[in-house]
């Protein structure tokens, strides 16, 4: 069943021109010139409940646009949005009822009490049931390991801290989805592994429906089924991980050391690209022949002492997506 | 609506609790507000120290609105702190407000709740304290008319700014930035009303009788309660426009907060 349906969505600003100087700025007063920005171009997706879903693109792509109209903040321009059979943005206090969100930096909680009682308002807010109350916020302080901050006042929390108390406030009313805006930002190795963890956890063991945006993209690689990618507000990808690498990242590479060092010690489809004394780099596409032949085939030739199979690098991948345009 | 009273005696008394956090600097404020609210009368008094009365007006008199007005303002100052439009600019720019949208409870029931800023009751205290001296000094022949009319004005005062400040802030909206603008009729609409409104050129008053009806918040009913003539030769229901007067402004002031929640949602900022 698609918890999310989106078709043709556009969302286009009026973007005001501006005049430079001080005279400029008494024009922009009067002036109303404007040209239209196209934040998001007529994207169409479907997710189905209990989907782990990446939402990535650089700056400005149309990511944050495309959450804020999911999440009933922005009115469309265009196009047909539907999510738990509700408009988000007609039916606002209804449908965010049933929608967790963590945005990015911004804590959803009291700055300046303790983290359990910047919690505990949220039960009349959602009206969650208070049996319902209690088990779930057991189980987050367990699971995010809350209890260690329990009283301390929220200013006075690490971002690691505050992300794991916001992710708990987000779902203490069991959403049936949940949007979060990069929330592994600014963490360090071990607390990104924890979210993720805790992240991961929350959608196969409740179902809950995970839609995230990240720059960070070990994050999607860690977490996502799948993916879909923005830029220039057009859905310039949407699939899995997987089909993301074979479609666009044909090279892989094959690292070689050899047990002395040959001049030239080329083969049939693949190219040197690296020679560093015995260590020699080639790069193949899947097309054309599978690691194995390739290693059949240098190992009749050349004497070899050890090797490795490198897959290109999901950031790479997509760093060439934007860069070169593979998609429009 | 029972409901909503109770979440937002609920958001309120985060709200409390918050402040209360910083007990020290909690008092110091609630002082320094009271305090600027005194001096700001002494300079008054001060006045007639030199010279009997106010064009006609005893000290007592003027104090009786001008102490209902300070009353008043701390009332709504602390009531609608959340649409205060010098932080309403900032609670939207930093996303606040977006979050207020993610919750599913009536938004401006929300923004009523996001703040309240207790250190107002220094003023509200000052106010008090300066309408009773005021009856010390002129004693008021009271009925139950007058003392009903009495609470209705405070009313109708918070009533009436507390719709300033939500056109102040749903302006916001449009310019992202807090207008200088607004501050004329709201901190200058108060200073207005403090003062018998007699003692103002022609123009001025018009523009507060006429365009803002200011005039009947204050300075009509004092003149009933007061039992002085009426210079303007108004008629006789006068003193008892102020909650019309008021409870417009509120009902003016909600309906473009609405419209202006409409454009935000459309725009985004």
């Amino acid at each position: 069943m698609s918890i999310i349906s989106v078709r043709k969505l556009s969302k286009h600003f009026k973007v005001f021109k501006h005049h430079r100087g001080t005279l400029g700025a008494v024009r922009n007063l009067f002036s109303r010139q404007y040209s239209i920005m196209r934040a998001v171009d007529e994207i169409s997706f479907e997710i189905q409940a209990g989907e782990l879903v990446g939402y990535i693109g650089p700056n400005g792509a149309g990511k944050s646009t495309t959450i804020k109209m999911l999440t009933g903040l922005l009115v469309p321009t265009r196009g047909d949005l539907s999510v738990n059979n509700l408009v988000p943005w007609k039916e606002r206090q209804k449908y965010v009822g049933r929608v967790g969100a963590v945005f990015g930096q911004r804590t959803t909680l009291w700055w300046d009490l303790p983290v359990i009682e910047s919690l505990s308002p949220l039960q009349h807010i959602y009206k969650i049931p208070a049996d319902r109350f209690e088990a779930n916020l057991n189980e987050f302080r367990h699971t995010l390991e809350l209890d260690p901050f329990l009283n301390t006042p929220v200013r006075a929390l690490s971002l690691g801290q505050r992300m794991r108390a916001d992710l708990c406030a987000a779902l203490l009313h069991d959403p049936d989805l949940l949007f979060l805006d990069e929330p592994t930002i600014g963490l360090d190795v071990v607390a990104k592994e924890r979210i993720r963890q805790f992240i991961q956890k929350i959608n196969r063991q409740r179902g809950t429906t995970v839609i995230l945006t990240t720059h960070d993209l070990s994050d999607v690689e860690k977490l996502c089924q799948r993916v879909m990618i923005i830029d220039h507000g057009k859905l310039l990808f949407d699939g899995s991980l997987i089909s993301l690498k074979e479609r666009f990242s044909k090279k892989r590479e094959l690292l070689v050391e050899f047990a002395e060092a040959y001049v030239e010690p080329n083969v049939d489809s693949a190219e040197v690209s690296l020679v560093d004394g015995t260590r020699v780099s080639y790069l193949f596409s899947r097309d054309e022949i599978s690691a194995s032949e390739l290693i059949g085939r240098l190992s009749a030739k050349y004497r070899i002492r050890d090797l490795e199979v490198r897959e290109p690098e999901i950031e790479e991948t997509i760093r060439r997506i934007y860069e070169e345009k593979l998609l429009e | 609506m029972l409901k909503s009273l109770t979440l937002y005696r609920r958001l309120i008394g985060v709200q409390i609790r918050s402040q209360m956090q910083y007990r020290n600097s909690f008092f110091v404020e609630i002082a320094g507000t009271g305090m600027i609210a005194l001096l700001e009368y002494a300079s008054l008094a001060l006045v007639f120290a030199r010279f009997e009365t106010l064009k006609g007006w005893t000290l007592g008199q003027v104090a009786f609105i001008f102490g209902l007005a300070e009353l008043s303002f701390g009332l709504m100052d602390l009531i609608f702190s959340g649409f205060d439009p010098g932080y309403f600019d900032q609670f939207v720019r930093r996303g606040r407000f977006d979050q207020l949208l993610l919750r599913p409870i009536n938004i401006t029931l929300q923004v009523l709740g996001s703040k309240f800023m207790l250190r107002r009751l220094g003023k509200v205290v000052v106010g008090i304290g300066i309408v009773i001296s005021a009856v010390e000094l002129n004693p008021i022949d009271w009925t139950t008319l007058k003392v009903f009319l009495t609470s209705t004005v405070v009313i109708s005062q918070v009533a009436f700014f507390g719709g300033l400040f939500i056109i102040g802030a749903t302006i916001t909206f449009w310019t992202v930035e807090s207008v200088e603008v607004i501050n004329i009729f709201t901190y200058g609409g108060s200073m207005m009303i403090s003062h018998p409104m007699h003692i103002f050129p022609t123009i001025l008053r018009n523009f507060f009788t006429f365009i803002v009806p200011a005039i009947f918040l204050n300075y009509y009913p004092a003149l009933y309660i007061l039992e002085l003539p009426d210079p303007f030769n108004m008629p006789a229901y006068a003193p008892f426009l102020a909650p019309i007067a008021g409870f417009w402004m509120l009902f003016i002031a909600i309906l473009i907060w609405r419209f202006g929640i409409r454009h935000y949602q459309s725009t985004g900022t």
